[in-house]
């Protein structure tokens, strides 16, 4: 089963405003696309349970196919850069999915 | 269309439609140097305005709260536009000024400016600004007659007392103001706090080109080379607008604006890629069209559908105290395998010596979650080491220094039940060092206006020699 960094030519984070981190995961072909939009590793099912968040807290979730990508975003704990929040970018908040198997 | 000169009709090299160009060479003023050969390439084809991103809300709250500036570069980056600008007599537009576009970061960037001039001996020219802070009262008073602000990203609905607690609140500018100021003459434009696709558009729409290419124009080359493939940092790019469409072209010779790398950035640093929400209305990138012409990406398909009643975005920061952090490590196996018993022994120690005292107190524990925590997924087995990075917070530089070292003495002197140590259970930095103040994001709301000019007052001066 092969992780997600071996199909995937972009895996990233960042914010989406002060109060979400948004995830891009983006393939360089169709076919890899395909394969895991079809196959549910990046579902919101799947990501909620990765992250142990409430699907609530998933405010978007789309396959854009235009660019092979899938994109969701959360709404953070507290907003960005407050006391205690160590990734004022969300720009690490991606290092979970890097590994992941893809079925 | 308009009668200045810059803005008439150009010739492209295929096909007789008017056209304006816009340079961008950086998505962040000032965060490094902007890359000198791709600069110089595209300022030798008299690009028709060159125009620079300020900053942003990305990098926290402290930045608007504190008056502060995240980048080191800022007035070499200013030099080099204003004089290449000047050289040419090509428009400079700077927004969000200062990072935060509060009024501090607009007079700043103003008087560099003006500094800059001087020493350059720069020919007299206009220079233009425009201010976004919108005074607490003036919100909390319209929240208490009855008007309700609703909050974006899953704020609730904005209270006057919350308003009230904010250090200081900007208003999100549209193209509005650099509208306003271009037709009053100026050649060089500071704005406060703008949507960041706002110093793309404001040209192209003053100029007559359809709003929602402006509009996308603007959404696409916002991060300059960020937009082009491979990845690179600050390097440049010119949008031209017609009538029909926007073509991206990368100044950097090893890259290329490509579907991919296009629609890719379509998507960055933002919910969806389908929409962009700024003042006066809604982009819609939902029926867009790509086409990869030599090293250039040719884009057509958005819509603008205006907004009615206009809204504006509000941004705003309450302090939440001083800061120190402390840094402590830990080798010792016994400790790490009891890790929630050495930091409740720091958190009650604290809690008894400052129970009286209004304070904050964050352990950060590197080698478990200390970057993801709380969304960390993996619990794998105990690292060998360990790193806490203790931040205290207190409402004085005196607190907080005290209470922060006083935590990380604590993890020193941790009593854990069948540790063989006794000589101290942490390994501890020689000093514990004062940070930024704590700041929080009190406002992320909007807010109803009936002119898109209110908020924001223009001014024009002389500058130069």
């Amino acid at each position: 089963m092969p992780k997600l960094h071996e199909l995937a030519k972009t895996i990233r984070s960042k914010n989406a405003g002060v109060n979400q981190i948004t995830f891009d995961v983006i393939f360089p072909d169709r076919d890899s696309y395909v394969r895991v939009r079809d196959g549910g590793a990046l579902s919101r099912e799947a990501v909620a349970a990765l992250f142990r968040i409430a699907p609530e807290r998933i405010t978007d979730h789309v396959a854009f196919d235009l660019a092979n990508a899938i994109k969701f975003t959360i709404l953070r704990a507290k907003p960005s850069g407050s006391p205690g929040d160590w990734d004022i970018l969300g720009c690490q908040a991606y290092g979970p999915l890097v590994d992941l198997d893809v079925p | 269309m308009t009668d200045d000169p810059r803005d008439m009709q150009r010739m492209t090299s295929d096909a007789p439609r008017r056209s304006l160009r816009i340079m961008i060479s950086t998505g962040h003023l000032g965060t490094a140097p902007s890359g000198a050969e791709s600069f110089a390439a595209g300022m030798a084809t008299n690009p028709d305005y060159l125009v620079a991103d300020g900053g942003s809300s990305d990098p926290g709250p402290v930045y608007l709260g504190d008056n502060r500036v995240l980048g080191q570069f800022v007035e070499e980056e200013l030099e080099l536009f204003l004089t290449a600008s000047r050289a040419r007599g090509i428009p400079l537009i700077i927004g969000s000024a200062g990072d935060a576009g509060s009024n501090h970061g607009v007079d700043e960037t103003v008087r560099m400016l003006r500094a800059i001039a001087e020493r350059h001996r720069i020919p007299r020219f206009r220079i233009g600004w425009f201010y976004s802070e919108v005074p607490a009262d003036a919100i909390a008073a319209r929240i208490a007659g009855g008007e309700r602000m609703p909050g974006l990203g899953g704020f609730p609905d904005l209270t006057a007392e919350e308003a009230r607690a904010a250090t200081r609140i900007v208003a999100v500018a549209g193209v509005h103001p650099f509208i306003r100021l271009l037709d009053m003459g100026a050649d060089v434009i500071v704005g406060g706090r703008c949507g960041d696709i706002a110093i793309t558009a404001a040209p192209c729409i003053r100029a007559g080109f359809p709003e929602a290419l402006a509009y996308h124009m603007g959404k696409m080359i916002e991060c300059a080379s960020l937009v082009a493939e491979p990845f690179m940092g600050k390097e440049t790019i010119i949008g031209t607008i017609t009538d029909d469409d926007i073509l991206l072209t990368p100044f950097h010779p090893g890259q290329r604006v490509t579907v991919a790398s296009a629609a890719g950035h379509s998507m960055y640093e933002r919910e969806t890629p389908f929409f962009e929400r700024t003042l006066g209305g809604l982009l819609d990138m939902r029926e867009c069209r790509y086409t990869e012409e030599g090293r250039s990406c040719r884009i057509s398909g958005a819509r603008f559908v205006p907004e009615d009643p206009l809204t504006v975005k509000l941004e705003g920061a309450r302090k939440v105290g001083e800061r120190y952090m402390g840094i402590v490590g830990v080798r010792d196996p016994h400790v790490i395998r009891n890790l929630d018993a050495a930091i409740a022994w720091c958190r009650g120690a604290v809690a008894r010596q400052f129970g009286g005292v209004e304070h904050e107190l964050h352990v950060h524990v590197f080698g478990r979650n200390g970057v993801l925590g709380d969304l960390e997924p993996c619990s794998g087995p105990p690292p060998h080491e360990v790193c806490l990075v203790v931040e205290g917070l207190a409402a004085t530089d005196t607190l907080a220094h005290k209470l922060t070292d006083f935590a990380v003495r604590m993890f020193f002197l941790a009593r854990i039940p069948g540790s063989k140590g006794s000589s101290g259970l942490a390994a501890t930095t020689k000093e514990t060092m004062r940070s930024s103040p704590g700041f929080v994001w009190n406002v992320n709301h909007t807010m109803r206006i009936a002119d898109p000019m209110e908020l924001f007052p223009v001014h024009v001066d002389d500058a130069g020699i």
